[in-house]
């Protein structure tokens, strides 16, 4: 155990010392590599329609669920990548999660552990309501006159966001301490800058559960992992 | 030197526990024997009554509760004492003041016991904005709040809990949930005072879709202008009548039960509790008071009532039901106490109903039990029903003298008994499954005769007029 620590000191100063040297623009070419993940699934998507009985002028008449959303070739949109121990190369961009259309937009966002923008562009009354253990759990109304809020949620973890006023509205927010991406439409999620060596790559998916791989990555070359889902 | 430790780490011990100390051993006594049954003995809720009961009893295990004082999720010991003291109005938490102090204290801490991942946090206090007291100004601006951030949609817009989102709404274990009555504060869960409620529109209901508002008013003050708003749209108490009285009036009396005529009348509010004596009872009643105005003239009587009802129900005769409402009497007016049984009549003395139903209107039905009613042939009976804002408005006439058995005449200056019964069908009341009251007694006051402005003048001139006599009398035989 010490000897391992010690190790890893050893290798993180030598590591600092070297990017210190190297400089900073270099790490992204040498130091990591990019590992495109491919998620499948071979059941069928699962849509809950639901009538909207209020608010129709923004929400639709009608508002969709789309707990599973499989596109071309299997590809299982809305499930996240993620490298959680690939710490270090994080995106420096705020997550921002917009409420519009009586939908939380993107349905599944991505941030590291920090703070969150909480959009309200529909003009009506919303409120956030996490579902959240490692982090505090927040019900906060957003009415329509504050446009924006931020939250923080300092601890990794899949947090559930719905609003109870738009029983429909579900969204959910990964809190991941490395590098995390969701799938598009076709199941591909691309991870960057995640560093060269041997990476645990997870995907986690709302109703799909969990899967996780060990996968080389080598610096500066791109990595494919496939994942297949399975229904539960 | 372990003698000069102990007495100094007893000495910390004396310094740093509180007022009142806590025993959870204690305290997990008092629970078996008082607790346990509703809120399980792993405190998760789950006790053998529990699916009687709704709103659910408190799970303790998730350490989430309703009613805290403070800003982030940990309540403090107070309101967790506050809450077993005073009981949780409207939900089948009773308050247990009965119970000695210490036994209370106990059982915050033994209820602690069950989360104590939560209780790791420190209370962080909750900093109202500076108060606002009522004004018409204030009341005004709340009411543009109220607007601005939507409370109607779970609360309703003139605040009955009648919303459109309130189909939908769950508590965090997935329980249905219902928004609150704003008009009917002696029913709010953490209290009817103003700061009770300023904080719980501050810090929201922890557990239910009610979120924190503090943070999402235009400015903290609206808190206070909300809660004066609010605190304007009822009364403080139900104010619960024991007799309702039937005025005299001399004009025609009007079917719209929104007609000025009947803001002028007394209104008598009428308390109503889940029927739990046959089969299927009724312990979570929908239907809870009923506000009655009645009146006569020469020729009828009529009845005007309101109550609350959060959606209009016809019914799909499987999970929903029509709405309905009934006055019960006795066919005939009893000479004695005897009275027929309160619950519908029974098999040998029957009721008389006059009662209205979603989609059929006002008849005349003679009951013999809660599952055998039959029609009247030839119901004289008629009236309006109106349904606004989760309010039902109803008005029933009947010709005040009545032909046959079945039906009672309505007579001055003798005390009738009445009971009452309503269903909310949308929440699958129906037959039995009903809220429903004992019998009351109504009384038809006389008739504003001229008599009372003839007769004790007339008495006041001839008494003297006999003084006069007496005196005229009494002087003349001085004289002589």
């Amino acid at each position: 155990m010490r000897k391992t620590f010690v190790a890893l000191t050893a290798l993180t100063l030598v590591g600092s010392a070297a990017m210190f040297v190297a400089g900073p623009r270099l790490v992204g070419a040498q130091g990591g590599g990019t590992v495109e993940v491919d998620v499948k699934y071979n059941g069928a998507p699962v849509v809950e329609k639901l009538k909207v009985n209020k608010d129709v002028e923004k929400c639709g008449s009608e508002a969709t669920i789309e707990k599973v959303v499989v596109g071309s070739n299997k590809g299982l949109a809305n499930a996240v990548a993620s490298a959680p121990n690939a710490k270090g190369s994080t995106t420096a961009k705020k997550a921002v999660v917009d409420q519009h259309g009586c939908k939380f937009v993107p349905h599944v966002t991505v941030m590291t552990p920090g703070e969150l923008e909480l959009k309200n562009s529909d003009d009506i009354l919303h409120n956030i309501h996490t579902y959240s253990t490692a982090n505090p759990a927040i019900n906060k109304a957003q009415p329509k006159f504050k446009k924006t809020m931020t939250e923080k949620f300092e601890k990794p973890e899949m947090i559930k966001l719905t609003c109870d006023v738009h029983s429909w509205m579900l969204g959910w927010v990964a809190v991941v301490p490395g590098v995390a991406a969701v799938t598009d439409a076709n199941g591909a999620a691309k991870l960057e800058n995640v560093p060269a060596g041997k990476q645990k790559i997870e995907v986690w998916h709302e109703t799909l559960g969990k899967q996780e791989k060990d996968v080389d990555v080598k610096a500066g070359q791109t990595t494919k992992v496939t994942f297949e889902m399975k229904g539960k | 030197m372990p003698g000069i430790r102990a007495a100094a780490v007893l000495l910390l011990l004396a310094v740093a526990a509180p007022a009142w100390a806590q025993d959870a051993n204690a305290g997990k006594a008092v629970y078996e024997r008082k607790c346990l049954l509703c809120h399980g003995e792993k405190g998760d809720g789950k006790g053998p009554s529990a699916e009687l009961l709704l709103p659910k009893p408190r799970d303790f295990t998730r350490g989430l509760y309703k009613i805290r004082s403070t800003a982030n999720k940990t309540p403090t010991d107070q309101d967790l004492f506050r809450i077993i003291t005073e009981g949780m109005p409207g939900t089948s938490m009773p308050a247990w003041a009965v119970l000695p102090e210490k036994d209370r204290h106990n059982l915050v801490a033994y209820l602690k016991s069950f989360a104590p991942e939560v209780f790791k946090e420190a209370p962080k206090k909750l900093e109202l904005p500076k108060e606002v007291s009522s004004s018409e100004a204030s009341i005004k601006r709340g009411k543009e709040m109220f607007e601005a951030i939507e409370c109607h949609k779970c609360h309703g817009t003139e605040g009955r809990g009648d919303g459109p989102s309130r189909p939908e709404l769950k508590d965090e274990w997935g329980h249905p949930v219902a928004p609150a009555n704003l008009t009917k504060r002696w029913t709010f869960r953490g209290g009817r005072a103003r700061t009770e409620i300023a904080t719980r529109l501050a810090n929201g209901v922890l557990g239910t879709p009610m979120p924190a508002f503090l943070e999402a008013v235009e400015k903290p003050e609206d808190i206070w202008h909300l809660t004066n708003y609010i605190v304007s749209l009822g009364p403080d108490s139900p104010q619960p009548a024991t007799l309702v009285t039937v005025s005299a009036v001399n004009e025609v009396i009007p079917d719209d039960p929104g007609a000025d005529f009947w803001k002028k009348i007394a209104q008598s509010n009428i308390l109503l509790e889940g029927q739990v004596i046959v089969d299927p009872r009724n312990f979570n009643p929908a239907i809870d008071l009923v506000s009655v105005r009645a009146v006569y003239n020469d020729k009828e009587i009529a009845f005007h009532l309101t109550w609350d009802d959060p959606a209009e129900s016809k019914g799909d005769g499987k999970a929903t039901f029509p709405d309905a409402i009934a006055l019960q009497f006795a066919p005939q007016q009893p000479t004695g106490t005897e009275r027929p049984y309160f619950l519908m009549g029974d098999a040998t003395d029957g009721v008389y109903l006059l009662r209205w139903e979603q989609g059929t209107g006002v008849t005349e039905v003679s009951a013999h039990g809660p599952t055998k009613l039959a029609p009247i042939q030839g119901g004289e009976a008629a009236g309006k029903a109106v349904f606004k804002n989760g309010q039902y408005a109803l008005v029933m006439k009947r010709p005040l003298v009545a032909t046959g058995a079945e039906r009672p005449t309505f007579r001055t200056g003798v005390f009738t008994p009445v009971a009452f019964q309503a269903w909310d069908g949308g929440a699958g009341e129906t037959g039995p499954k009903m809220s429903l009251t004992s019998w009351y007694y109504l009384r038809l006051e006389e008739p504003q005769s001229n008599r009372k402005f003839v007769i004790p003048p007339v008495v006041a001139l001839l008494t003297f007029a006999v003084l006069g006599m007496i005196v005229r009398a009494a002087r003349s035989r001085a004289i002589q």
